[in-house]
């Protein structure tokens, strides 16, 4: 039976919270169901179309690009546009474009609601089929539903006139309201009046009935309140859910010309977005770009390989990868890439200044696989070079690649900041914008944003949300919902609610953003290939397309990555400058100092990129790397790709061997696979060594081994990896002549690579990072500590387990100080330390002289513009000599300057407090005493009156403040819980040492556990560092632990996890009972029991709660002994809890991507 | 509920034939003129009461105008238009 009716009118979640389904889920649904065509019209935005469009012709259904557009006439309403051919997409992308141009205007940029005018519509209506708009809002049916027919019939005619009869119709659809026969027979007769057809829609919203549930959740979501308030505003019942075409067609019985005529559009509608887009990317087109990337590249060769040994296999490498780009055309691809570089090195000497020491560092460097070509090397495009790395460009670069390839460059952040705007300048703004990227909901998101939704309690929401894991699915999160509020709330009716409908909401995109940094650049304007939109950040715009749409459309993707680890390096090379003179070139330090090594061997690595990880430190002990082929090694072995290959333990294993017998021979699954497993032991490690063993073993050629690659890196690969299978069999067993056993065998470690994994080439550049913040951390150490704080966050850990690891090596940290602080930390030298200045005490030996000075910035709530006046106004007239001086001249308000008093950075402007100046030994800050920052807060009220506005502070005038009356002093644990509230860390005494007078005997510090046997039963306490808790680790959760002499690794198994999932997953202080484990240098404790540590029994003999009256039992000096204990008790308890209150969350990680 | 107070809009059980697709054929003994309109309530799913009501809005052989509904259960309800 001919199919009746196409769907012209769908939402996808695209429309963001207007949608609920994905446009694959649609696609599959609509083939399912029996549709030939079908039209996406998401919300002013093509956002979702390029995937539609792919996925329906893999469905074998025909898609047709459209979206719903909002047009400002009297109100905003909508019509629904759709592409007949080239010229209407192009309008389409051009109207979109200037739908979203206002909407980021007003001062804080958030988005606003795109339009056009009904005039820009006029302008740009050529090529596109334009249909009435949605019962709702739509365009002719608002006005008929506010009763304005005189506006409808109005507002028809301009619609008829500006596309003619052949490409407008009036929309009719039937959504189940209360009024929808009236209305579509008020919109019919208009349609006579009018003289155009009618055309049914369905304005489908989910590709199911259960789904349209989370539809009306979105609603809610979307207007910020609750399902019961958005009850007027959701759609009423569930008939926006997809339903067949013959249940369509039945649903307008009334109307079957409107059906009738969604068949005569669709087959006019034939604009294929997969094929008719008309990209080209700057140089693509010019002749002469071959010999000018020849020429570049031979002239480079002749300076790098001057007298190098590697000079003929270079000159051979050059000549292969030359002709590989000329075969595929894509000089002009390499040399679009160097002038970004050029570019970036203008703005690289603007952003570090003439005479910054950074100069001697390189703009920016290449990772992924494109530091495996020798072209990329030659151009500057990778600091690596690729001969005497030995790296394999194959999987960049080869004959039958179809795509443009992929060149990713990372900058420090600073630089990137700068560079992205610069690249609009130099293309254009029509002519480049980011990639989008599409934030999808997670199951912290979706507790909160359906949770409220539900109107479920906002505490049990907070604490389900702060329970539950970022991969978690449906039957977990029930879990973690019973371990936060209880097996009997979770049962209540919103509760189960929410836990079905996460499951649904679990990865749909809730709105889009900007990819961190790929950015597309077009020759032709990009307003006409795809809707360019502003971003959040001034000064940016984004495509409306992600990575992977943009992937399909053939865009150039160039990506200018921001990497933290790489602005800490400049940093501190910057610092190192400043402190010592010295100009440190990273490129010649050299590359085999002993002492960074044995730092790494010995997992001394925190805040070492790469390899600081809980994962790492406990690797690198076993695996003890010795020269920067190893550490290559190193950093892509903890990854999911060859941890689930089965390549982790064999590796370290055979390392071990080696060590011991270096004659020991590697054991490889077939002589084949030794060249190409060679320098992993004969484990799969690298992601090309997967194309690799496939050609060698099962004879691929190199475009089938990428498309086996490409497998394994889309989502939801393992189908795509089996199509390899058979062909990876016939091709070892049939053609190799290789046992079948072991073909399987290695198929098994292809199959399990398919997590991520790296690029040698990757790996290589990140190494070489590693291994030069390593090197940075032995030999530079306040200067790098100084560089990982300033370029928070990043990395592993919080800056208060920084702070202390750093200070347990004998770096020296002083507080933040009003006449010594800059905005950022910097490091002091002893000739710039005033005299009386006492930094933070040092718990390990000392290292150098510097001191890190805590920047003001650091202070928590005082606004950036107000610490530059305030540092700049003593640079230009002057140390403060007291609170009314600061006040008078510094243009900081009343709030900004009690923050800095709680921090204790205007300590030094307190004047001799008797009584309190002088008591004091403890001093956090290095300023004055313990007791100054109460008086600071007093003075501070008096003489700072102004609070900053618009425009600037009133300032006080200068006088004279009395001084503070004799004030109770904070003392230590007051100090310590004030740093925290202040700076979220604290450089003084740590706080489990305050703590551990108190603690259950028993409890061991982290530096007996080197004294206790292996397998013994032990008892630990400490505050929670990070925890991990990896899918390829099985359910396992990883705790580092910290206390006052270092850290302990807590490994909890699923068990224990499961039965303690709220202390697990969100405790800042923890205790934890279980078995000692130590293995070769690594020590664990394998948890059986773990509980908050407000929980820790107090003192043996001591009362829970304080006595009410004396029991007759006892003696008045007992009385008053129980009443002691338990006060004690009842203040340490209190104290604890404001510890907890205060402790900077542990870092949590799963795996997030790359 | 406080006495002589009443709920507006409280739906009334009635008697309704229909059709084979589930059209009422009359209300109450009266039989229908033709449909008026015809939605659907489903709302409330989030609770322990659900709402689902197929409503219609019908005139009546008699002249009048009455809109009724069929629940999830089948019973048939009128309620004030």
């Amino acid at each position: 039976m001919a199919t009746p009716y196409v769907e012209l009118h769908a939402h996808s979640a695209f429309s963001f919270l207007d949608g609920a389904s994905t446009p694959l889920e649609l696609a599959a649904a609509a083939a399912e169901l029996g549709y030939p065509a079908f039209a996406l019209t998401d919300h002013d935005g093509i956002w979702g179309s390029m995937e539609f469009a792919h996925a329906c012709k893999g469905f074998g259904v025909r898609p047709i690009v459209g979206a719903e557009l909002t047009i400002a006439v009297e109100e905003l309403v909508h019509v629904t546009l759709l592409v007949e051919d080239p010229t209407g997409y192009r309008n389409l992308c051009r109207l979109l474009t200037a739908a979203h141009s206002h909407t980021r205007e007003d001062a804080s940029r958030s988005a606003g609601q795109p339009w056009v005018t009904l005039e820009q519509m006029e302008e740009h209506a050529a090529g596109l089929v334009c249909l009435s708009g949605c019962a709702g809002e739509g365009a002719l049916a608002g006005a008929l539903a506010r009763d304005d027919p005189a506006t409808a019939a109005a507002l028809g005619r301009r619609l008829l006139a500006a596309f003619g009869r052949d490409r407008f119709r009036v929309e009719l659809q039937r959504p189940y309201w209360r009024g929808d026969r009236a209305r579509n027979r008020r919109l019919a007769a208009l349609a006579e009046r009018l003289g155009v057809p009618r055309v049914a829609t369905g304005n489908v919203h989910s590709h199911t009935r259960r789904r349209a549930l989370l539809q009306d959740a979105f609603v809610a979501v979307r207007l910020g309140t609750t399902l019961e308030a958005s009850e007027p505003r959701r759609r009423g019942n569930r008939s926006s859910a997809l339903a067949s075409p013959q249940a369509m067609a039945e649903r307008f019985a009334e109307h079957p010309g409107a059906v009738a005529e969604t068949l005569r559009l669709a087959e006019r509608l034939r604009f294929d977005l997969t094929a008719e887009l008309g990209y080209r990317y700057p140089g693509s087109e010019e002749e002469g770009t071959d010999r000018v990337l020849a020429e570049v590249c031979r002239a480079r060769l002749d300076e790098r390989y001057a007298g190098s040994r590697h000079r003929a296999d270079a000159e051979r490498r050059l000549e292969q990868e030359l002709g590989t780009i000329r075969q595929l055309g894509l000089a002009g691809f390499f040399l679009l890439h160097r002038e970004l570089l050029e570019l970036a090195r203008e703005v690289a000497l603007e952003v570090r200044g003439p005479e910054s020491a950074r100069n001697v560092l390189p703009p920016g460097r290449g990772r992924g696989s494109s530091v495996s070509s020798i072209v990329c090397y030659l151009t500057g495009l990778s600091h690596i070079d690729p001969v005497k790395a030995d790296l394999f460009a194959g999987r960049f670069l080869n004959d039958e690649v179809e795509a443009v390839p992929d060149i990713d460059l990372d900058f420090p952040r600073d630089i990137r900041e700068k560079l992205i705007p610069r690249v609009h300048d130099r293309y254009g703004a029509e002519r480049s914008a980011l990639v989008a990227a599409f934030p999808t909901y997670r199951p912290r998101g979706v507790v909160r944003d359906l949770g409220k939704a539900l109107a479920l309690a906002p505490a049990e929401i907070e604490r389900v949300a702060k329970t539950v894991g970022f991969h978690e699915r449906g039957a977990e999160i029930a879990r973690d919902v019973i371990a936060a509020i209880g097996a009997e709330r979770a049962a209540a009716p919103g509760w189960r609610a929410l836990l079905w409908l996460a499951d649904e909401a679990m990865g749909l995109p809730r709105h889009a953003s900007q990819h961190p940094g790929g950015m597309v650049i077009s020759t032709r304007p990009l307003v006409d290939v795809c809707p360019v939109v502003p971003a959040a950040m001034e000064g940016r715009q984004i495509v409306q397309w992600d990575k992977d749409s943009c992937s399909d459309a053939g865009f150039l993707k160039i990506d200018l990555l921001g990497l933290g680890m790489l602005s800490a390096v400049e940093r501190c090379v910057e610092e190192v400058g400043r402190t010592r003179g010295e100009r440190l070139d990273l490129s010649r330090i050299p590359l085999d100092d002993e002492k960074t090594f044995r730092s790494i061997r010995t997992a001394e690595t925190t805040g070492v990129f790469q390899i600081e990880s809980r994962a790492q430190m406990q690797m690198l002990p076993r695996t003890r790397p010795e020269n920067l082929d190893d550490l290559t090694v190193q950093v892509a072995l903890v990854r999911p790709g060859p941890i689930q290959g089965g390549a982790v333990h064999p590796y370290i294993e055979r390392r071990k061997r080696l060590r011991g017998d270096p004659e020991f021979e590697i054991p490889y699954e077939h002589c084949l696979l030794e060249p190409v497993l060679r320098d992993t032991l004969g484990t799969i490690v690298y992601q090309e060594q997967v194309i690799e063993v496939a050609m060698a073993l099962a004879g691929f050629t190199s475009s089938e081994a990428e498309g086996l690659r490409r497998a394994m890196s889309r989502k939801r690969s393992e189908q795509a990896i089996e199509e390899h299978h058979d062909r990876f069999l016939v091709g070892a067993v049939g053609e190799k002549e290789v046992p079948f056993e072991t073909a399987e065998r290695v198929w098994r470690q292809i199959q399990g690579f398919s997590g991520f994994g790296f690029p040698k080439a990757h790996s290589a550049a990140f190494g070489l990072l590693a291994y030069q913040s390593a090197w940075l951390r032995v030999h530079r150490p306040p200067e790098f500590l100084c560089a990982l704080l300033n370029e928070q966050p990043m990395g592993f850990y919080p800056p208060d387990a920084l702070v202390h690891e750093a200070q347990r090596r004998g770096v020296r940290l002083a507080g933040p100080d009003i006449n010594r602080s800059q905005v950022l930390c910097h490091v002091e030298t002893p000739r710039r330390r005033a005299e009386n200045t006492t930094p933070a005490p040092v718990l390990g030996p000392s290292v150098g002289e510097g001191v890190v000075r805590i920047g003001l910035g650091y202070v928590k709530g005082v606004c950036q513009e107000e610490m530059d006046d305030l540092v700049a106004a003593r640079e230009r007239d002057g140390a403060y000599r007291d609170l009314a001086d600061i006040a008078s001249r510094s243009g900081a308000g009343h709030p900004t300057l009690e923050r800095l008093a709680w921090a204790g950075a205007l300590n030094p402007l307190i004047g001799d407090v008797p009584g309190v100046r002088h008591h004091c030994g403890r001093s956090i800050t290095g300023t004055s005493s313990g007791g100054g920052r109460r008086e600071a807060l007093w003075e501070v009220g008096i003489a700072a009156t102004g609070v900053r506005r618009e425009g600037g502070t009133q300032m006080a005038l200068p006088l004279e403040t009395p001084g503070a009356p004799a004030l109770e002093p904070l003392g230590e644990w007051g100090e310590m819980i004030a740093d925290y509230r202040s700076i979220g860390m604290t450089l003084g005494e740590h706080p489990m040492a305050m703590l551990r007078d108190g603690l259950a005997p028993e409890l061991l510090c982290s530096a007996d556990l080197e004294r206790a046997k292996d397998e013994a039963t032990v008892e630990v306490a400490g505050m929670v560092v990070a925890r991990q808790r990896p899918e390829t680790a099985r359910g396992i959760v990883f705790m580092l632990l910290e206390d006052e002499r270092g850290t302990v690794n807590l490994i909890v198994p699923p068990a224990v996890y499961d039965r303690r999932r709220a202390e697990v997953r969100a405790a800042p202080l923890v205790c934890a009972r279980g078995t000692l484990e130590r293995r070769e240098g690594t020590t664990n404790v394998v948890v059986s029991e773990v509980r908050e540590l407000e929980r820790t029994a107090p003192p043996s003999g001591a009362a829970r709660t304080p006595p009410q009256g004396p029991e007759p039992s006892l003696t008045a000096a007992a009385f008053a002994k129980a009443k002691r204990i338990a006060r004690e008790c009842e203040a340490r308890r209190r104290a604890v809890a404001q510890l907890r209150a205060v402790t900077p969350a542990g870092h949590s990680f799963g795996r997030r991507g790359h | 509920m406080t006495p002589g107070v009443r709920r507006l809009y409280m739906p009334w059980p009635v008697e309704v034939q229909v059709d084979t697709e589930g059209v009422p054929l009359a209300v109450g003994g009266v039989g229908v003129a033709g449909v008026r309109e015809e939605w659907l309530v489903e709302d409330r799913w989030w609770t322990l009461r659900r709402l689902w009501r197929h409503y219609f809005e019908l005139a009546l052989l008699d002249g009048s105008n009455v809109v009724v509904f069929r629940n999830s259960k089948g019973r048939w309800y009128r309620q004030r238009g």
